[in-house]
């Protein structure tokens, strides 16, 4: 059927639609697409299937559909399984804590450490309890004792060597990596690279049972989980149910019937998406971005079965209703189910794996407990230049932030608290310094620890531990920051290292001197914190969710980052931390906005964040300086220089000119006309084809005003500018990410968006009837043989 | 500034506070003394200690904060990271069970050897006084060979922990004893 709809093949420029006249420069990208409303106005239900491929073809350029087969994120025929282990351990009343089995095989390392952490302190006083740990272990797994924290310290001391060798290749990527695939894609497989292997998490629950029949009154038993997927909180129904069993029948067939479940689940309809696809599908809201993607998983996945059933091969299993394939309600997550003893149980995977996210924590949890006390009685820490940069007075939650990035010792200390509570503040914690960018904070956490490994946790540098006993508060001398989750309260530790003066800090101290006059004392809030915890709590206290409340700890990591770039050009005179696009030079020589080629308006100058003034630029980085300083000698620094080099600037298309710089310019300063001008034509052409606009859109996120900024660009003085901006927001509107942000931009600005198509369009083709340049909503075949006929 | 007041409280109406660190082979009674000090009236039934257990007591104007700990041998060597801060040591010995009288002795006496703990007074229970077969406090005292101990203040108390008998005694010593403040 489709074969006999005429489409417009998309290099066929010429014929299609009239050819703008008016720029200097000649297209050599598809004019696309009559009018944006038939797109954004299409619902995501499968009926629609065929038309959508119809459409691909047409499109594929900005819409990047038929480019190639998606990829699974957990493909069928990966030979890595969901789960690798499970584990029981209990509690002997001569021995203390033992493993009593272990599926399929045995976890090689320390067995009576695992038991320990399995059965975490003060079990007894209740009788269920979870925790989580973490096992640094080999995806080989014959390796002899490389898991536990023995292996842990081995590890560590890898990656950080590893840095400089560029070791670790991610040898499963290259594994999975289908041979059809482009070369495009395996730069997107990122994930782990110089961090070693993954991380083996593990769930665990135990329960306490009062049994008068035993000796000594009580059971204690406990069954682990262990795997490397992150969002590991999906399998505690499972663990409850499984436990259970285990207290009725106690042998390896209950682990086993257990673990073959959960690697039934099936989740190879969960499409792979790019580093650019998953930051815009974290940022929106929307419940069907990138939902294309999961239609064309199902569509291959029902061709494949076709295909099998033609062979009529009798071994496959033959379901060949599409009935069974259901769309997801919120792309944010794959809905997928166990089926455990005959009990089915719904299990919903994120869609998108962030580093340094794992399970099921609460920002919001974690930032209410230490900003109560904090509101109602404030109390001094002792000043530390890397902790409090506020003041005496600095919030907590930003002191916790900054002894993470400059990597201190970090307790969580949760006297007569179940651990799951600690392990949930360790991992929330992990994810608020970390902002899904910076990494190197998990692999030094330790959820839930106990005494039993101390002298362990004392030699790894700049740990978060998790722990619930308050022995840990009489020794200072093994913490930096003590966070008491029943009080919130944190203390910074009388046997803190001292920071050590820099060059930087030298570097400022001179300027303070020189410009002495105005410099940052009047100024109560210089490095911007109070406002944000404000604006933070603030939105806590209207409900945002957890994802608004994440979503600005990393717009806040973020700006910490760029921040530390600009401090570094500005001390060191080239930054680590921001790599130089092609005709791109140090600020100090070119200002912003100057136009390095003038026959090619991308070249146009410029990088970095962007301050109102060098005052304020002045301030905040004078306010900055111990915490950036004592952040440049971390592990989540050097691991961010590595992965911007291997990671964030290689996936993304454009390299000039600064998108985030320019858009930052947009919304934050006051431009002249021609200053706004080479903005709006740089972007526009600059941005062109589908990752192009995916990385426009990662700047332009819905929670800070989404396509607003460029939007302005249609109500530009000049109409050449007006005329681009329309095509750059039309190249926007057909994207499937795009169409979403399109949607949400005013009546006021999508009028005249149409005005000036309208405009254009009657003064290029008179014949055309005013209704097709308005773009009303009308079926794409129609509007394809419209543009065909007024050609013809 | 809250605890400065509660410290001028304290020297007004001479209320001490003391830590107090239990110990013992497991089951020996550490966690039943434990919650007989807290609910004093109350039923104590207990389960083994997985970590530890603490709780603050206040008798006779001291306020006692009492760090029970596990007693499974192989939980036995995280008993050093207690030590610190602690001024009175209660060692809690099964009368009734003869067989580990002797490994009794000698974790015993690893744990006043150590350098943290040489200040602490040493209050032993000879629990399950109550028990066919029991040792008497004396024959308690010389199997712990006490009597070997030099700069060392120490005393021994029968006691039934399960009825709560002798343990409010053996409290009473500890802080008719205690002189030193409590370290931070």
């Amino acid at each position: 059927m489709s074969l006999a709809l005429p489409y417009r093949p998309s290099d066929d420029t010429a014929s299609s639609l009239p050819t703008p006249t008016h720029l200097s420069k000649p297209r050599s990208l598809p004019r696309l697409s009559p009018s944006p409303s038939i797109i954004h106005n299409r619902s995501p239900s499968s009926s629609h299937l065929s038309q959508v491929s119809v459409r691909r073809r047409s499109l594929e350029h900005i819409t990047g559909g038929r480019r190639r087969r998606h990829k699974s994120q957990y493909p069928q025929d990966s030979p890595e399984r969901h789960v690798e282990y499970i584990l029981v351990a209990s509690f002997h009343i001569d021995r203390g804590p033992i493993m009593e089995h272990q599926y399929p095989a045995a976890i090689s390392g320390d067995e009576s450490m695992l038991a320990e952490l399995m059965l975490p302190d003060q079990t007894h006083v209740r009788s269920q309890d979870w925790t989580i740990f973490f096992l640094h272990k080999d995806t080989s797994g014959d390796e002899d004792e490389d898991d536990s924290v023995k292996g842990k310290k081995k590890k560590k001391k890898r990656a950080v060597s590893g840095l400089q060798e560029g070791e670790g290749p991610d040898n499963d990527a290259a594994e999975n990596d289908d041979l059809d695939e482009s070369s495009e894609e395996s730069s997107d497989d990122e994930d782990d690279t110089g961090e070693g292997p993954p991380l083996m998490y593990v769930l665990n629950l135990v329960n306490t049972k009062q049994d008068n029949t035993v000796k000594r009154g009580a059971v204690v038993k406990a069954m682990a989980i262990c795997t490397r997927h992150s969002f590991l909180h999906i399998y505690k129904p499972l663990l409850l149910l499984a436990l259970e069993d285990y207290f009725k029948s106690p042998y390896p067939e209950t682990l086993a019937s257990l673990y073959e479940a959960v690697n039934a689940m099936d989740l190879s309809l969960l499409p792979k998406m790019s580093l650019l696809e998953r930051q815009i599908l974290q940022a929106s809201n929307a419940k069907d971005m990138f939902v294309e993607k999961f239609e064309q998983m199902i569509q291959q996945r029902m061709a494949s079965e076709d295909e099998l059933t033609e062979q009529d091969d009798p071994s496959s299993p033959k379901k060949s209703t599409s009935s069974r394939y259901v769309l997801p309600r919120d792309t944010h997550e794959f809905e997928s189910r166990v089926v455990y003893n005959d009990i089915p149980i719904p299990v919903k995977v994120p869609t998108v794996i962030w580093p340094e996210v794992v399970g099921d924590f609460s920002l919001i949890k974690l930032i209410q407990i230490f900003s109560g006390p904090h509101a109602s009685s404030p109390q001094p820490f002792p000043v530390h230049p890397h902790l409090t940069t506020s003041g005496a007075f600095t919030h907590p939650i930003i002191v916790l932030v900054n002894a993470m990035l400059t990597q201190k010792r970090v307790v969580f200390l949760g006297h007569n608290r179940p651990s799951g509570e600690v392990a949930e503040a360790v991992l929330a914690a992990c994810a608020l310094a970390s902002g899904g960018i910076l990494r190197g904070f998990t692999r030094h956490a330790f959820p839930y620890t106990d005494l039993t490994k101390i002298d362990d946790l004392l030699k790894v540098p700049g740990f978060i531990a998790g722990v619930t006993n308050p022995t840990f508060a009489n020794h200072p001398e093994w913490w930096d920051l003590l966070c008491d989750l029943p009080t919130g309260r944190m203390k910074i530790s009388s046997h803190v290292e001292q920071a050590p003066v820099t060059e930087g800090y030298l570097f400022f101290q001179q300027q303070n001197t020189l410009n002495h006059g105005h410099s940052s004392n009047s100024n109560t809030d210089p490095t911007g914190d109070n406002l944000f915890m404000e604006d933070v709590q603030r939105s806590i206290a209207n409900r945002y969710g957890e994802n608004a409340i994440r979503a600005k700890w990393r717009a806040y990591i973020t700006k910490f980052t760029r921040v530390a770039a600009a401090f570094e050009e500005t001390v060191y005179g080239a930054s680590n931390l921001y790599i130089i696009g092609p005709n791109e030079e140090l600020s100090p020589e070119s200002p912003s906005g100057f136009q390095a080629d003038p026959h090619d308006p991308t070249t146009i100058r410029g990088h970095g964040y962007v301050w109102p003034d060098e005052a304020s630029k002045q301030r905040e980085l004078i306010a900055s300086v111990s915490r950036i300083e004592g952040w440049r000698t971390t592990r989540s620094y050097y691991s961010f220089i590595q992965d911007i080099a291997t990671m964030y600037y290689p996936s993304r298309p454009i390299q000039k000119p600064d998108l985030h710089h320019h858009h930052d310019r947009l919304r934050k300063l006051k431009l002249t006309p021609q200053e706004a001008k080479s903005i709006y034509t740089a972007i526009s052409h600059a941005v062109k084809d589908y990752a192009g606009i995916c990385q426009l859109l990662t700047v332009t996120p819905e929670n800070q005003a989404g396509l607003f900024y460029l939007s302005m660009g249609l109500f530009h003085s000049e109409q050449a500018v007006r005329e681009i901006t329309a095509d750059l927001l039309e190249r926007i509107a057909i994207h499937p990410a795009g169409r979403h942000f399109w949607a949400q931009l005013s009546r006021f600005v999508k009028l005249a968006y149409f005005r000036i198509r309208r405009e254009r369009d009657a003064a290029q083709s008179p014949v055309m009837s005013p209704e097709t340049a308005l773009g009303e909503p009308q079926s794409l075949v129609g509007v394809a043989m419209g543009g065909g006929s007024r050609i013809s | 500034m809250g605890g400065s007041v509660s410290k001028i409280m304290g020297k007004i109406f001479g209320t001490k506070e003391m830590r107090i660190l239990m110990l013992g082979l497991d089951a020996a009674g550490k966690t039943t003394i434990l919650y007989k000090l807290k609910l004093s009236n109350q039923d104590v039934t207990t389960i083994p200690t997985v970590g530890f257990n603490v709780e603050s007591v206040t008798y006779k104007n001291v306020k006692f904060n009492v760090w029970d700990v596990g007693g499974q041998d192989k939980i036995r060597p995280l008993w050093r990271h207690y030590y610190s801060g602690t001024q009175g040591l209660i060692f809690v010995v099964d009368s009734s069970d003869t067989a580990r009288i002797e490994e009794a002795r000698s974790e015993l006496h690893k744990i006043i050897n150590d350098r943290e703990m040489k200040d602490a007074l040493l209050l032993v229970f000879a629990n399950k006084q109550d028990s066919p077969g029991r040792l008497s406090p004396e024959e308690v005292t010389n199997a712990l060979q006490l009597n070997k101990l030099k700069d060392k203040l120490w005393y021994v108390a029968p006691s039934v922990a399960t009825e709560g008998t002798g343990i409010f005694e053996g409290l009473a010593w500890l802080s008719n004893n205690v002189k030193t403040p409590p370290q931070k």
